[in-house]
């Protein structure tokens, strides 16, 4: 033999081949890894070996120890099982096992193999434990947050619903959408004010409650008239009330618009003095002229419109007699072709000089 | 608005692993694993999901009724309580909550004591 050392090891004559596993050995794997699987015979479901974590898992019934192993698997359908591992379809079950305290949530999947020979049914379960934790606490955190948000909704309405009420919906959408409201100028507008007679008075003579539930009916009413003829109630300051029409969306008919929003007024006040003893009697400016819109204030914000046609506006319902509506020549001048004024000849007017005035009496095509 | 501690850890992405944590903690502990025995796990990974939220100022809402009721029955103790409040405390702990934190999570808890100890 030359002894050259090159040869292969004399040790590694045989190629190596995988050592016998002996019975005891497989017993010990068997009862050392945490795997839960098992193997059944095919034909009657008995085990032909299993880890000792799948005993663990799923016991016997002590009551019938020798029974077949899908009975010890609650919620298996054995006849399902058998018929899709012997089609060698897949099927797989989930369950929840309770050891101790914990519940453990397996998925048991049924697979078809062949033990020399013999067809068997190799049983597997994948502990999923953690990610129906994971599954439970998103379901239960997104019931949180959807009623969150239906929450959040419901309380933006009502924001919402209360900013409408001191801004007209045109400049909502624009402090919304851009955060802000830039102040604009509207050349063509008509505004109306009106205030009560005697209020001053009333506020001492009637019951506080009393009086403010009849001027909230009052302004409701005159709110109602006001959006029929698509103006805006702009504000109201103790007994007045303001209105405009031309903004914020433009309206070539502003001024007839608001003629009709004040012989409504009228008409509505007269009706309802009739049924009581104490008249709610108003007095009613309007005027025709440039005025600025914009949001005023910064904690306690309102939109509010300015300028010499508001002033005027004012000037002409404290000139105006008990249920009377006054209207300044650049209305009258829009609206005499279509409603009846009586001129009420020219008046100073304090801060505008001497004005042409026209007391409104009735539309032509509704005279009332 | 200050922002509460929930919002400060980042909401629920961090919120849902110290949901976990203490779940696995609370189902460990001798004295508090009992107390889950018949309860199943989607409800108790709900009530401990919404627990959580509401400690750390998330969108859950418990009043002091809503406690009182579900808790009336459990039969809890006082040491069984002292130790619900210890587990929150170290598992906010090694979630790294601060001190001050912590603090405040504990003074929501004991302020609630006498809604949960009834045995």
């Amino acid at each position: 033999m030359s002894g050259t050392g090159a040869g292969p090891d004399p040790g590694a004559d045989e190629p190596a081949s995988a050592p016998e596993l002996s019975g005891q050995f497989l017993r010990d794997l068997l009862r050392s890894v945490r795997g839960v699987f098992a193997v059944v015979d095919a034909q009657n479901w008995q085990p032909i070996l299993e880890t000792a974590r799948f005993f663990e898992l799923f016991p016997p019934d002590p009551a019938e120890p020798d029974g077949p192993l899908g009975a010890r698997i609650e919620g298996m359908d054995a006849d399902r099982a058998a018929d899709r591992v012997a089609r060698r379809r897949p099927y797989s079950v989930d369950v929840e096992v309770s050891v101790g305290p914990r519940t453990l949530s397996l998925t048991v999947a049924f697979h078809a193999a062949d033990l020399a020979g013999r067809p068997v049914v190799i049983i597997e379960a994948t502990d999923m434990t953690k990610a129906k934790e994971t599954e439970y606490m998103l379901d239960s955190y997104s019931r949180m947050a959807e009623k969150n948000a239906r929450e959040l909704q419901r309380e933006k309405e009502r924001a919402e619903r209360l900013l409408l009420n001191i801004m007209p919906r045109a400049v909502f959408e624009e402090m919304k959408d851009f955060g802000s409201v830039s102040p604009q100028r509207f050349d063509q507008a008509t505004i109306l004010m009106l205030d009560f007679v005697d209020f001053t008075e009333m506020t001492v003579s009637r019951h506080p409650g009393e009086l403010v539930s009849e001027l909230n009916d009052i302004f409701s009413a005159f709110d109602r008239i006001v959006e029929l003829f698509g103006c805006e109630r702009m504000k109201t300051i103790g007994d007045a009330y303001m209105a405009v029409s031309g903004l914020p969306e433009a309206n070539d008919e502003h001024a007839q618009a608001i003629a009709r929003v004040a012989l409504r007024m009228r008409r509505y006040l007269q009706k309802r003095n009739e049924s009581r003893l104490e008249p709610w009697l108003g007095r009613i400016g309007i005027h025709s002229g440039p005025v600025v819109g914009s949001i005023v204030g910064v904690q306690k914000y309102v939109y509010d419109i300015f300028g010499p046609g508001v002033n005027m506006a004012a000037r002409l319902e404290a000139f105006a007699d008990p249920m009377q509506i006054v209207v300044s020549s650049a209305t009258y001048d829009r609206i005499s072709d279509e409603f009846t004024c009586r001129e009420l000849g020219e008046h100073p007017i304090k801060g505008f000089g001497t004005q042409s005035l026209y007391s409104l009496e009735s539309e032509w095509k509704h005279r009332r | 608005m200050p922002q509460s501690i929930y919002e400060r850890h980042g909401g629920f992405a961090t919120v849902r692993k110290v949901v976990s944590d203490f779940y696995d903690r609370a189902l460990s502990s001798e004295v508090l694993a009992p107390y889950f025995a018949r309860t199943s796990m989607r409800t108790l990974v709900d009530h401990q999901t919404k627990f959580v939220s509401f400690l750390l100022g998330g969108p859950a809402s418990y009043n002091d009724d809503h406690l009182q009721r579900i808790h009336a029955r459990m039969g809890i103790t006082l040491p069984a309580f002292d130790e619900m409040v210890l587990t929150m405390l170290e598992t906010l702990e090694d979630h790294d909550f601060t001190k001050g934190e912590v603090a405040a999570v504990e003074h929501e808890l004991r302020s609630r004591q006498s809604l949960i100890v009834t045995a």
